[in-house]
């Protein structure tokens, strides 16, 4: 690209508009990763992100998003297709790349023989952050991610969820226009994740991208504008969280039944089979998608918070027992039945539990 | 912050411009100096590393002289007292167990992903790496210091004065050169900070017992002459003690080069140990290139 030389002095305006890739900060296509040993880690994965968007990537453990996310940050080189990150290609202009973003590791990087103050300004200036605002921009840090007060303690001390807060803290004292987070929140209590929340709501708000990738459906509920959502090495959905939500069709109502003596498993007088029969005729929910479990059945619907009583109800005019019932929202793997037809083993369940 | 609030696109896209204009200030230079000073940092804040590469060639240097010091004595030529002898040996004891730890530094930082921060970082890779080293002969040689400054405590004689002993010290920073790129292919291929200290410890006492290290080699058996002649610790030790002498102590191979002295001793031991550095220096390099390239493997 012409516009990518060493002298840009003039207006970042003009030179965007004239690049149209620029516009996004990350433009990829194509991206394919297959490991020596024939492993398609990545199966061409196309992504657009627009500049100041907050993306999520969602997934499951070992569907590709580490291995995404460290092509995207020049850790990796691809073996097939076309990465622009902030309009400079990872594979011709790696540095260029690295000056331009911000890269917080799935496992927490921090130095801990180094204080906190320390680590960031070691940060400062592998970045080259100027000499004369490195002071300025360290105490900024320190206070965005919350550890003022424990700036001259050695990391080694710190808890989880503030050494997350210091990683993260470092890979910003350049004032990246892009960031990656990869699995921000994995293994921290709810408290912790919350606070990392708000640390990334105020970066985007400041006008960086964000890049994330999270096993939660709600971390990406919560934060993303956008996100993308990977299998197997592809992206099998893109929307934003409501609509990728809607793809599941509503919250979900599980429903645990008394089992019946000398009853046909599967056949019409099984307990299940009747219960659903009861959840489709009684038309008590819009829309619903009704399915027998192990133990019962598995009421989902835009309206199954509202309606939930009335078929619980409804069931034991049948005669039939309820032994339990939960209420809960969608979670990643009723997202992911949703849209791939097959179970993820989901770790995060924001049930709402509901005592019978 | 100057701007922030403002937000969108505009904000960002001067973040990128600001960011990439003031990068030019980074210079190679300037990024062996952050590697050299983050390493610096990290010895001083733990001591145990300090301290366990000089305990034990301390305690060497102790009870060597106090227990076997009348003994060995008799098998010196010329008077020279055990104390004196030893010191050069326990000099190079200090560059063997040192130059581990720079494997052990690398293998943490890799465990605690540092080593990954570092690689994302527009850092140039060789000034990393070059700092980080830096750090590490500027450690051994403290550490070089602090054991002469104990020996001649003891009882030892530096012929040679201060200049001997800066240039022993330079002999214990040649010595340790190949041992550091050594310990750093064996962290890099293990990637496990025990096996790393495991592998360089069980090399570390047949390395020093098999050479010129502890005793003179004519008063130990033919096989140990044979094995010491191999053994890149006799030339370290060799040279370090040809300085603290100002004679030529070199027995594994005998070369006159008419230099007379201690340079007949000099000039071929560095000469090894360069070849030595080069060639387990260039295996390093090939192991951390391949540990830092973004190759899909």
């Amino acid at each position: 690209m012409s516009q990518d030389t060493t002298r840009r002095t003039d207006g970042v305006g003009a030179a965007g508009a004239a690049d149209a890739g620029h516009e996004y900060a990350i433009d990829a296509e194509r991206i394919e990763v297959t490991y020596s040993d024939g492993t398609r880690a990545v199966r061409g994965v196309d992504l657009q992100v627009p500049r100041g968007e907050f993306f999520g990537f969602l997934g499951p453990n070992g569907a590709g998003k580490t291995t995404t996310i460290k092509t995207l940050a020049t850790l990796l080189s691809p073996t097939g297709g076309a990465v622009r990150v902030n309009g400079f290609d990872v594979a011709s202009e790696p540095r260029k790349v690295r000056e331009s973003i911000g890269y917080m590791a799935q496992e927490t990087s921090v130095d801990p023989e180094l204080t906190a103050r320390e680590n960031i300004q070691f940060a400062c200036e592998a970045y080259g952050v100027p000499r004369g605002e490195r002071a300025e921009r360290i105490d900024e840090l320190l206070d965005l991610a919350d550890l003022a007060d424990v700036a001259e303690k050695e990391a080694d001390e710190f808890s989880g969820g503030m050494k997350k807060r210091l990683d993260a803290a470092t890979a910003l004292v350049h004032r990246p226009p892009l960031v990656f987070l990869d699995e921000p929140t994995t293994g921290l209590d709810p408290k912790a994740r919350n606070r990392l929340w708000d640390y990334f709501r105020r970066i985007n708000e400041q006008g960086t991208t964000v890049f994330l990738t999270t096993q939660y459906l709600e971390e990406a509920d919560q934060l993303c504008e956008r996100l993308s959502v990977i299998a197997d090495g592809e992206i099998v959905a893109t929307g934003s969280p409501d609509g990728l939500k809607r793809r599941v069709g509503g919250e979900i109502l599980d429903i645990e039944l008394a089992a019946a003596e000398g009853v046909d498993t599967g056949g019409p007088d099984d307990p299940r089979e009747r219960a659903a029969a009861v959840a489709h005729e009684t038309d008590l929910f819009a829309d619903a998608t009704v399915e027998t479990t192990a133990d019962g059945i598995t009421v989902t619907a835009r309206d199954a918070r509202a309606h939930g009583t009335d078929l619980l109800v409804a069931l034991r005019d049948e005669g039939l027992g309820v032994t339990g019932f939960n209420i809960r929202a969608p979670t990643l793997d009723d997202v992911f039945l949703a849209i791939t037809g097959e179970h993820v083993d989901a770790e995060d369940e924001a049930a709402d539990e509901v005592a019978p | 912050m100057s701007t922030p609030t403002e937000g969108s696109e505009t904000a960002a896209a001067t973040a990128a411009e600001g960011a990439t204009a003031e990068r030019s200030a980074n210079s190679f230079l300037g990024d062996v100096w952050t590697n050299f000073k983050r390493w610096n940092l990290k010895a001083v804040r733990n001591p145990f590393v300090l301290v366990v590469s000089l305990v034990q060639p301390i305690i060497f240097l102790v009870l060597f002289t106090q227990v076997f010091g009348t003994v060995a004595g008799g098998a010196l030529p010329g008077g020279i007292s055990y104390e004196t002898y030893l010191v050069p040996a326990i000099a190079i004891q200090v560059s063997l167990a040192a130059a581990v730890t720079s494997g052990i530094g690398l293998v943490n930082d890799i465990e605690e992903g540092m080593f990954e921060k570092v690689l994302v970082s527009p850092m140039n890779r060789t000034a990393v790496f070059l700092g980080k080293t830096m750090a590490e002969l500027l450690r051994i040689a403290l550490q070089i210091g602090i054991i002469l400054v104990l020996g001649v405590a003891l009882g030892a004689e530096i012929t040679t004065g201060v200049v001997g002993a800066v240039g022993i010290a330079a002999a214990g920073v040649l010595f340790s050169l190949w041992f550091i790129a050594f310990s750093n292919t064996l962290a890099v291929l293990t990637r496990d900070q025990e096996s790393t200290i495991i592998a360089a410890n069980l090399l570390q006492f047949p390395l020093l017992f098999l050479s010129s290290a502890f005793l003179p080699l004519e008063s130990l058996p033919g096989w140990i002459r044979t094995v010491a002649m191999l053994n890149p610790v006799t030339y370290g030790v060799d040279a370090a003690r040809a300085i603290i002498l100002d004679a030529d102590v070199m027995t594994v191979i005998d070369v006159s080069l008419g230099y007379g002295g201690a340079l007949d001793t000099l000039v071929p031991a560095v000469a090894v140990l360069l070849a030595l550095d080069l060639a387990l220096g260039a295996v390093a390099v090939a192991m951390l290139s391949r540990a830092t390239s973004s190759k899909v493997r």
